[in-house]
Formats: C-alpha cells, sequence, structure tokens
C-alpha cells in the first residue's frame, strides 16, 4: 500500500486527484471507457446471444478494438484511483469483488479466441453463434456489468469499516 | 421552494435518502443503464462516421430495443434520486445542462432513425457529411451528459431546501 501511494506521490499523480476538479474529471473519463467498452464489446456479445441477427459477427466485431481502447483509458484511470486512495479500495468488499470479476474476463477474452472465434469469424450474417462463444459472450456480459455494479458500490462501502466477512 | 420543502420532507422521499439500499442500488440502476445508453449510440455513431464500415447501417436499429429498455431505467432512477434530493438537483445550473444534452442527442437520434439509419443506399460505407457532422455531435453531447451528471456529486450548492430555512 505505501508503495502505492508513493508511486501517485512521486508521479504527481496524487496532487492532481486531490486538486479541487482532478477526482470528478478522471471519474468523468472513466465512465466515458466504459461507455466505450459496453458499447463495442456489449453490443458484440448482445449479438452472438442472438439480438440483431443479420448484422454479420465479423463486421461488428470491427468496432472491439474501440473498446480496448476504453478498457485501457479505464486501467489508466484505474490506476489513478487506486494509488491516490489505497486504503478506500484494497480494503473494500466492492473493489476486491471487481477485481475477480476483471480476472475472470480476462480469462474468458482469451479462451474465447483461442477458440469459438475463429467459427464467429466465419459466420454468415444470419448465422446463430456457436454454443462456446454463446457461453462466453454471457459470461463477459454479466463480468462486465458486474464490474460498474461493484465500481459505483465502492463509493457506499467506506473503510476500514470492514463489511464484508472476509475482510 | 416549499413544494420542494414538501417533497423531500415525505416518507418516500426521507426513505429513498436515509435507506441506503434503496439509493445505493437507484444509483447502481441509474449507472449501469446509463452505460449501455451512451454505449449504444457510441457504436451507432462510430459506425455513422465510418468506423466498422461493413456492419449495413439499416440494422443498426436492432440493437435499439436494448436503448430504449436503458432509457426507460435511466428515466425512472433518475426520477427516483431527483426525489431523494430534489432540491440538490433542481438548484443546480449542471442538472439542466445535463437534461439538454440528453434531450438535444435524442433528437438527433431520432432524425438518424427516419433518414441514414433505414436508408439503404448508405447501408455500406461512410454516411454522407451532414450525418457525419450530427454523429460526432452527438457523440459530444452524450461526453457533455456524462460529464455533467457526474459533477452533479460535486456542484451542487444547495443539498437540502430545509437548509435554506
Amino acid at each position: 500500500m505505501d508503495a502505492l501511494l508513493d508511486f501517485s506521490q512521486k508521479s504527481g499523480i496524487y496532487d492532481f486527484m486531490h486538486s479541487t476538479w482532478g477526482w470528478p474529471a478522471v471519474e468523468t473519463l472513466h465512465f466515458m471507457g466504459l461507455s466505450l467498452l459496453i458499447g463495442t464489446v456489449g453490443l458484440f456479445d448482445l449479438r452472438m446471444l442472438g439480438l440483431a441477427k443479420g448484422i454479420p459477427m465479423n463486421s461488428l466485431h470491427r468496432l472491439v478494438p474501440w473498446g480496448v481502447g476504453g478498457y485501457a483509458l479505464n486501467v489508466m484511470t484505474g490506476v489513478m484511483f487506486v494509488t491516490s486512495a489505497p486504503d478506500q479500495y484494497l480494503f473494500n468488499p466492492a473493489f476486491q469483488v471487481k477485481l475477480a470479476l476483471m480476472g475472470i474476463a480476462g480469462i474468458n477474452v482469451l479462451l474465447f479466441y483461442r477458440f469459438p472465434f475463429d467459427r464467429v469469424r466465419r459466420a454468415d450474417a444470419e448465422a446463430d453463434a456457436p454454443r462456446a462463444a454463446k457461453v462466453a459472450a454471457a459470461i463477459s456480459l454479466c463480468c462486465w456489468i458486474g464490474v460498474i455494479v461493484c465500481g459505483r458500490l465502492i463509493t457506499y462501502y467506506r473503510p476500514p469499516y470492514h463489511w464484508c466477512f472476509w475482510c | 421552494m416549499d413544494l420542494l420543502l414538501w417533497l423531500e420532507e415525505t416518507a418516500f422521499s426521507t426513505w429513498m435518502r436515509e435507506s441506503g439500499p434503496a439509493f445505493f442500488s437507484t444509483l447502481v440502476l441509474h449507472s449501469v443503464a446509463m452505460g449501455f445508453v451512451v454505449g449504444v449510440h457510441v457504436a451507432t455513431n462510430l459506425r455513422i462516421l465510418g468506423a466498422a464500415p461493413r456492419i449495413p447501417l439499416s440494422l443498426m436499429s436492432r440493437f435499439f430495443p436494448v436503448l430504449w429498455v436503458n432509457l426507460v431505467v435511466v428515466s425512472l432512477s433518475g426520477a427516483l434520486l431527483l426525489v431523494a434530493y430534489p432540491t440538490k438537483a433542481l438548484t443546480n445550473p449542471v442538472f439542466y445542462l445535463k437534461l439538454t444534452a440528453v434531450v438535444a442527442a435524442l433528437f438527433i437520434t431520432r432524425s438518424f432513425m427516419k433518414g441514414v439509419l433505414q436508408d439503404p443506399h448508405t447501408d455500406a460505407g461512410r454516411a454522407g457529411r451532414r450525418d457525419r457532422m450530427l454523429a460526432a455531435l452527438s457523440l459530444l453531447l452524450w461526453a457533455g451528459a456524462v460529464t455533467a451528471g457526474r459533477l452533479l456529486a460535486y456542484t451542487y450548492n444547495t443539498l437540502m431546501a430545509s437548509h435554506l430555512y
């Protein structure tokens, strides 16, 4: 935790985040990144689950790099939050669950590109996605929605008053 | 101001404020649904601007049921948050900026639905110059709405009408 604070203070992030508009500005960027992810990866997931058939999954996948950009933005802004007030995050059950869901989503991405993606890419516009792709899409949507829910709940829990049974 | 005072003293408003789970579940719903509302707009506008050109533009509206459902959730949860702290929002100019940005962006969406989103001539590739300008404007308006929404937590001048007495 000291190392995180140290990084934030030496890099100047800490001072920026604790300036008048630093925190709200970075929160706003964090929400924009989330919207990019939901609007691209989320819609690709929904198509694999059977919504908007007629749109080729391959063509929709071309939007995913924008979602990766949103994800990168959120990793950067997220690091700015966590290192500037580590005690509010590391001991926070909402943040811990959020990280766990991001981990599951990450493994899910790797498995998706390793296995069903090739068949998804070659599928017709009207085609149903393979079952494995549907499972991956459902896991992805649940994880990212869960990540947003946990992110919003971080402000509900105020460590060091530990609310959860494992803290 | 009397009306705001009355509203914030109703049992329901008090419960929304003071019951942690009621307030936070509303806040969570508002955030997630807003993510989808903005998300569908991001995808549609990026497509109109020329990204992912092989998505048939006329089929993009097949995602709009997701937009409408989430717009209803955003409106209802927004109304509940407003009932919880009516004075906080209604005395803050930023709140009206947010509403204006959302309404203006939805008008652009409506014009797209009558035009570029159902015109088979623009199905492939980039849309016309006017539509691209409107799509860029829509993205700016949503960015503005998100910014204003986040700033509502920081810019209010009066939390409760009762504090004025």
